[in-house]
């Protein structure tokens, strides 16, 4: 299910946190707050990990991860990579790569089986997203922004990306996916995605300002709570243009 | 989208308040201080820039009141005919109007004025001619009294009017007074209306709020309605009719069966009927309240069929149907919101689906399912245990509450007190790894790799190496002896070290005055530092005798001599280089000068001391002037041999004076004044 949170008042929760379907990633922040969020409804299953990654707090936009492995920007410290081996299981390849656009949260987005990344990254990158991450790698862009990671948010089941995508362009990022895919927005209005929200198969984090009608979008098209992406189009159709136009 | 919220309008001052304001701001925020010597143009000025702060006064507070308040050519017209209704239409405006009209009376009285201050030709003139303006004005906006007065209550009206967004979705609930409508009302939102069981409980429009299908939708609450023609509704029942009227709501007309609010069901329907066209283009349902007293089944066949009456009367647009519901008992009070709900979204939709902007989000209405690319299976990745967790929850619930690491926080102390252990959950095949320092490496190699184990034994065994070596040397007496000082020479030293801090002083002190320092004579010793005692004992301790030297100073002073009187002229006439008959040297007389900063040339015909005092002076002859002029030095000589400053030296009594030291620099010059 969707929880809202915030980390020290801000709502981009996308940004202190990475969530993937093996590990949780939270920053270190302030209080334990934050980090409880996710110790609450996570960490009975996977291991829910509190970090820096190279010294600052925003771990979702400088890591890119699945189940299968987690990519660090060259900046991470000896002791942070260290610490993250430690907490996370063996069978998670953790790697750091010296890739000159160091924030890959925002340049490559990716579930456990494909990922799109951002044009102008390295060949040697991509290799390594292919290998340890175990993906198809596509070079997209998303509603002509090239930030992939920022402006989309997918898992297994499904994904958001920004309200501006046309509709031919979700068809094909859908079939590339193999998800099904819905233009939305989170935290009242915010086209920034990949900030706003994070998730997995099983749940799913957004920023406090997000609406009922945002959260039931998310839900539908993650398919948290036995909810359904057709839900969209069915019976919360009226709610949504109501809301929207 | 203009929001409606009348609650920031400024309050508007009495007449006599609003004159005393603008009176005593342009006092305080005006110079006060004007002089009769003044060019006549600055007085004029003075006064001109009176009158213009004034009306400039008047001016921005009139201005902030005609803007603050609404427009009712420009609101919604659902809050311009509410303010029909509460606060008379024409009154308001006409109130504005003059409000405005004062304004540019203002505006002109302040124009004629300030035209004749330019002929103003004196200061009582030009003061004469501001008082009238003043006055003028004022009396301008004494005359708004009635107006301010009224525009203040309806400030205070409005600010406290609900805040309804005629925008948005709204439900309106109305009907015969004492029919449930507050009581619905209280069941579906958190709204607190008074219910009382009389009617007109409810005498203003009240707004709750409810959720339904991820949206806000806002109730409105209306006062009961009578069946009488449109002008002899009062004030109360017109809210209702203005909200009905403007608002694009769903409609619950609330009809009650029991006929406990005083009203039969057949007056109920007139009613309804008469104000049909009020419902118009909304979604209606009729309800019927307080089945808890009286079945539906259970009316009379006649009450019946004006119900199917009403009903039918709706079908015209949609499948009305008349909805049953009792808000004491609550039953059918959810299905009643939840169909008002429906059939006002389905409306609002259909009305938004024939609008252009839904082109703009026409690709958030849809959902892209993808098509298969290839024969790879990717199923999503949840762990068992997620669903086991799943499985548990719902069948029973007790899921064992966690103890999360903020529960932890508060039981230790709070945030930025508790620290939380980072290895806690290290997943590690032995659990006492998880101390286990992770080594520092530095160019591929590992620091740790060139640290010598053994320092700290190399660095005790030089340390007691030293010890030893130090021991040795005490002991072979080697080196510099140091013993105390003598007592005569701790009193040498002593000596020594007051001389050279006496030394020290003198230079500083002469140092200070950069040699600025009258010549004293040599005898004007005020520490008496130059007495033959001492040179005594100087010299003697310097290992001379200095018996001779005193007992020649002595011969040389004057001391047990008998003074030698100085002769006087006349004398000198005499004996004037006249040799001694008896043959002795006659000592020529001493040439005794009358000291004195008035002491004339030398030159001079005759002595000082000889002349006779000028008259008025207050001396009888030239002895009494003598020993004044002597009175004058005895007393200047102290003090000149001081050399301390007198009436007579230049003297600058602050350096640095403060008025033209702090502060901002004016335009004028920085010399002193």
């Amino acid at each position: 299910m969707a929880t809202r949170c915030q980390f020290e008042n801000s709502n981009d929760v996308g940004v202190f946190a990475k969530l993937t379907n093996a590990y949780c990633l939270a920053a270190l922040g302030g209080s334990e707050n934050f980090y409880s969020v996710f110790e609450a409804e996570l960490s009975e299953h996977i291991p829910v990990v509190k970090t820096s990654i190279a010294g600052t707090r925003l771990v979702g936009r400088v890591c890119v991860g699945n189940k299968n492995g987690l990519l660090l920007p060259n900046t991470t410290s000896d002791q942070e990579l260290g610490h993250i081996r430690n907490s996370l299981p063996d069978e998670v390849v953790v790697q750091r790569i010296d890739e000159r656009l160091s924030a890959l949260g925002n340049c490559i987005a990716c579930n456990d089986y494909v990922s799109l990344i951002h044009p102008d990254i390295d060949r040697e990158t991509e290799e390594f997203v292919a290998d340890v991450l175990g993906v198809e790698v596509f070079k997209m862009s998303i509603a002509s922004n090239v930030l992939v990671g920022s402006y989309c948010a997918f898992t297994n089941q499904g994904g958001l990306v920004h309200p501006h995508t046309s509709v031919e362009d979700l068809d094909e990022l859908s079939s590339l996916l193999q998800v099904p895919i819905v233009a939305g927005t989170v935290n009242r209005g915010s086209d920034v995605i990949g900030a706003g929200l994070v998730a997995n198969d099983w749940s799913a984090f957004c920023g406090l300002d997000t609406t009922a009608t945002e959260l039931s979008v998310i839900e539908s098209v993650l398919k948290l709570r036995d909810s359904q992406p057709s839900n969209i189009v069915k019976e919360m159709r009226a709610s949504l243009i109501d809301s929207m136009v | 989208m203009p929001s409606y919220n009348f609650k920031a309008i400024k309050v508007v001052p009495s007449s006599k308040d609003f004159i005393d304001i603008v009176l005593s701001r342009t006092q305080r925020q005006t110079p006060t201080v004007v002089h009769n010597g003044w060019a006549i143009a600055r007085i004029r000025q003075f006064y001109m820039r009176k009158v213009k702060y004034t009306q400039s006064n008047w001016h921005d507070k009139l201005t902030t009141i005609l803007e603050d308040f609404p427009k009712v050519d420009d609101i919604h017209p659902f809050y311009a005919d509410l303010l029909n209704v509460l606060y008379d239409r024409d009154h308001f405006k006409l109130a504005l109007g003059q409000l405005h009209m004062a304004r540019q009376l203002i505006d002109r009285v302040s124009q004629d004025y300030v035209r004749l201050l330019k002929y103003g030709d004196s200061l009582y003139r030009c003061k004469q001619l501001k008082r009238a303006a003043m006055g003028r004005m004022c009396t301008i906006m004494k005359k708004q009294a009635a107006s301010l007065a009224y525009l203040e209550q309806v400030r205070q009206h409005l600010s406290r009017l609900p805040s309804i967004d005629p925008a948005t979705r709204t439900i309106l609930v109305t009907g015969y007074p004492n029919v449930g409508k507050s009581s619905f009302m209280n069941k579906v939102t958190r709204a607190d209306v008074d219910v009382q069981p009389y009617a007109f409980t409810t005498k203003s429009l009240f707004v709750g709020h409810l959720d339904h299908k991820y949206l806000r939708w806002q109730v409105i609450d209306t006062p009961g309605i009578l069946d009488r023609p449109l002008e002899e509704r009062n004030t109360i029942e017109m809210q209702s009719i203005t909200a009905l009227a403007h608002l694009r709501a769903a409609v619950l007309y609330i009809v009650d069966i029991s006929e406990q609010c005083g009203y039969t069901i057949a007056q109920q329907a007139a009613l309804f009927h008469s104000i049909r066209p009020l419902f118009s283009n909304k979604p209606l349902l009729i309800v019927a309240n307080k089945t808890d007293a009286i079945r539906p089944e259970a009316l009379p066949d006649a009450d019946k069929a004006i119900l199917a009456e009403m009903g039918r009367a709706e079908v015209t647009e949609a499948e009305a149907q008349i909805l049953t519901m009792s808000t004491l008992t609550e039953e059918n009070v959810m299905a009643v919101k939840v169909a008002a709900c429906e059939r006002l979204l389905a409306a609002r939709v259909e009305m938004k689906m024939q609008g252009k902007r839904i082109n703009d989000v026409a690709n958030r209405m849809h959902v892209a399912m993808p098509k298969l690319r290839d024969g790879a299976s990717r199923p999503p990745q949840i762990p068992p245990s997620v669903l086991a967790a799943r499985a548990a929850k719902s069948s029973s619930t007790a899921a064992a509450l966690r103890k999360t690491e903020r529960n932890l926080q508060e039981e230790n102390g709070g945030a930025g007190v508790y620290s939380c252990d980072e290895t806690k959950r290290y997943l590690l095949d032995n659990v006492h790894w998880r101390r286990d320092i992770i080594p520092e490496i530095m160019d591929g190699h590992n620091i740790a790799d060139f640290v010598d184990p053994d320092i700290d034994a190399k660095l005790e065994a030089l340390e007691q190496e030293e010890d030893r070596l130090a021991a040795a040397w005490e002991a072979s007496g080697v080196g510099m002896q140091v013993d105390a000082l003598s007592p005569q020479e701790a009193l040498m030293l002593q000596r020594i070290r007051t001389r050279k801090v006496k030394i020290r002083a003198l230079h500083q002190r002469q140092k200070a005055v950069a040699g600025n320092q009258a010549v004293l004579p040599r005898g004007a010793d005020a520490e008496r530092t130059l007495t033959t005692s001492r040179m005594r004992d100087s010299l003697e301790g310097m290992g001379m005798d200095g018996s001779l030297a005193v007992a020649r100073a002595r011969s040389r002073s004057r001391v047990g001599r008998k003074r030698e009187r100085s002769m006087g002229p006349s004398a000198m006439d005499i004996d004037g280089g006249a040799e001694g008959e008896d043959g002795d040297v006659i000592m020529a007389p001493p040439k005794k000068r009358i000291h004195s900063s008035k002491s004339r040339s030398m030159s001079r015909g005759r002595l000082a001391s000889m002349e006779a005092p000028t008259a008025k002076t207050g001396l009888k002859d030239s002895v009494q002037k003598n020993k004044a002029i002597k009175m004058a030095d005895r007393q200047q000589r102290v003090r000149g041999k001081e050399a301390r400053k007198g009436e007579g030296d230049r003297h600058i009594p602050s350096l640095r004076p403060k008025h033209l030291l702090v502060g901002h620099r004016g335009k004028g010059k920085t010399d002193r004044r």
